[in-house]
């Protein structure tokens, strides 16, 4: 047990200017609202944690698992639903519809796991892009989900903690930030775990995997349906944060792509990527929205992203992290 | 008895790769395993750990039949094996690397760390424990699969092509170290070998495959002498020139 918790809260094994870097981090990020006090500012950093928190997802099947899934945003809509329409139906509290969106997303990638994972490469790709744009459509075509009208969520008054309802922007900057650090603690401990290690020596070499006694296929399988469940949770915070969801807002192709995205630019398969990939492009994605106005329509913004990402791709695969990395090399060479 | 293996078929299409092998494998045996390019000795290797399914006849490991068992079962029932181009996982230290091979048999993270440090030490690997596999050369790389191979704490260890790509000096190297090791661990070792130097010194006992089929086995210095096994080599008329 108290293993456990070590390895949880214990970034020992990291050098020191990480260690450093992340208690800087943790700064900001804590006293940030009491120093920013426009809404524009503070809502740019809850969105920044929230991609944060589905960059460290999707870095689970993504980055650490190398296999790269253009559906996350499915698991997002999963979550977002279970907590919006058990709230709308039935006065579920919030807290009680985290796991329950938590358990669709891991249901749903259980059961379309097994045939996609027959699927390699370029080819899984494809897959999980055409598995989450079904589930979008599903969702506006069905009318128990309230179609392309969406779920509109009543609004309380005041503080409420049982809904996560509040009527200032700080409680959301701390609410989000507290998930982002639970998930960000799991990420943690994974990395340090078998598992962890497991995943990882499947993106690396399959066949040398097995030899080493790891089923490669249950292994995919795990590391696609934990990153689902990781990603419904930031669903669910999306649905009280706006009160207000449909399918294009929590389930777009868009989405898949942008979190895809931050964890490629940060830095895919480190514990630090996510957060620097989302700490780059959220504010991006805030001020190109701002600047192109109606234009981000015809998608102006993804041929932004589009060249960062060729950058990326042609300087270093691994990321403004890998960057990091070698420099540092360097400089202890 | 180790390992047996009954009247093994693998076909390919219309290629017959392994055409009925049979052959026994005793505990803390070493077994060699020669013949010319082409000669299906790969494929028994792939059959035996996993990796082909075999289109007919039985391998039985320690009295269990294993026939058309996916890898990581085999590897998990105690064969571990080394591949002829080496697969190591690039994008993690040559420690990691390791302790994966040791999580074969643990849960706990600090156990297959202490497994690992004390493999690489037997290896001669414990200077480079936080370095990334492409930063050594080929030598080396060739104990980081040895040593992960034997992390997974095998009864039988499979070495596919060893010394290929070695100098003699770093071939002679890697003879002491599996022979270290094969002491320490009380491995049975089953090994295809190029490189003659390599197959004769270290087996016991020597099997001869040419075109799918076992010709011949016997003591290295023996079978070396037949005249079909440098026919198989060579061509009939050298053997015959002889």
């Amino acid at each position: 047990m108290r293993q456990l918790l070590i390895d949880i809260f214990s970034f020992g094994d990291r050098p020191r200017f990480e260690k450093i870097g992340f208690l800087i981090f943790l700064l900001i990020v804590l006293i940030f609202p009491w120093i920013v006090t426009s809404a524009y500012g503070r809502a740019v950093m809850i969105k920044f944690l929230l991609f944060a928190l589905f960059g460290l997802g999707w870095n689970l099947i993504g980055g650490y698992g190398g296999q790269v899934d253009l559906g996350q945003a499915k698991n997002v809509g999963f979550g977002a639903y279970a907590t919006a329409l058990m709230i709308v139906w039935w006065k579920i509290p919030f807290w009680v519809t985290i796991p329950v969106g938590m358990f669709f997303a891991v249901l749903e990638s259980f059961l379309v796991a097994y045939p996609m994972f027959r699927l390699k490469g370029h080819y899984f790709a494809i897959a999980t892009l055409c598995v989450a744009l079904v589930w979008k459509e599903l969702f506006i075509f069905w009318d128990w989900t309230g179609g392309a009208r969406g779920v509109e969520i009543p609004i309380r008054t005041g503080v409420d903690f049982a809904y996560m309802q509040f009527n200032s922007a700080i409680y959301y900057h701390y609410f989000i930030l507290f998930l982002f650090l639970t998930q960000l603690l799991f990420m943690n401990w994974f990395r340090k775990s078998k598992m962890g290690y497991w995943v990882q020596a499947v993106r690396d070499n399959e066949e040398a995997a097995a030899s080493m006694g790891i089923n490669v296929t249950n292994t995919k399988v795990k590391a696609y349906c934990i990153a689902a469940a990781l990603g419904a949770v930031g669903g669910s915070f999306m649905a009280v944060y706006y009160l207000y969801i449909d399918p294009d807002a929590v389930m777009p192709l868009d989405l898949s792509i942008l979190i895809a995205m931050t964890v490629m630019v940060g830095g895919a398969g480190s514990i630090w990527g996510p957060i620097i990939g989302a700490a780059i492009l959220i504010p991006l994605d805030m001020y190109l929205g701002a600047w192109l106005g109606a234009q981000k329509r015809l998608g102006i913004d993804f041929m932004i992203y589009a060249m960062i990402m060729m950058v990326i791709a042609a300087k270093e695969p691994r990321g403004i992290w890998g960057i990091i990395e070698r420099v540092r090399k360097k400089r202890s060479r | 008895m180790m390992l047996e293996v009954k009247n093994l078929v693998k076909e390919f299409g219309g290629l017959v790769a392994n055409a009925g092998i049979s052959l026994e494998l005793q505990r803390g045996e070493v077994l060699g395993l020669i013949g010319p390019n082409g000669a299906g000795k790969s494929t028994l290797f792939n059959c035996i750990a996993g990796y082909y399914k075999p289109t007919g006849g039985h391998i039985l490991f320690e009295g269990k039949d294993i026939t058309g068992w996916p890898s990581h079962l085999v590897a998990r029932e105690g064969i571990a094996r080394t591949f002829q181009g080496m697969k190591i996982m690039p994008n993690l230290t040559v420690g990691e690397n390791v302790m994966i091979g040791a999580f074969c048999r643990t849960n706990d993270r600090r156990i297959a760390l202490k497994e690992a440090g004390e493999i690489l030490d037997l290896m001669g690997l414990d200077g480079e424990t936080e370095a990334y596999p492409a930063e050594l050369p080929i030598a080396s790389q060739k104990r980081i699969e040895l040593a992960r191979a034997i992390a997974t704490k095998p009864k039988l260890l499979m070495l596919d092509e060893m010394a290929a790509g070695l100098n003699p000096l770093e071939t002679k190297e890697i003879i002491q170290a599996l022979q270290r090791i094969k002491e320490d661990r009380k491995l049975t070792l089953f090994l295809t070998e190029h490189v003659m130097e390599f197959v004769m010194t270290v087996s016991q006992r020597v099997i001869v495959m040419s075109a799918g089929k076992k010709i011949t086995e016997g003591p290295p210095a023996e079978v070396a002498r037949q005249e079909k096994v440098i026919e198989a080599y060579l061509g009939e008329r050298y053997a015959k020139g002889r």
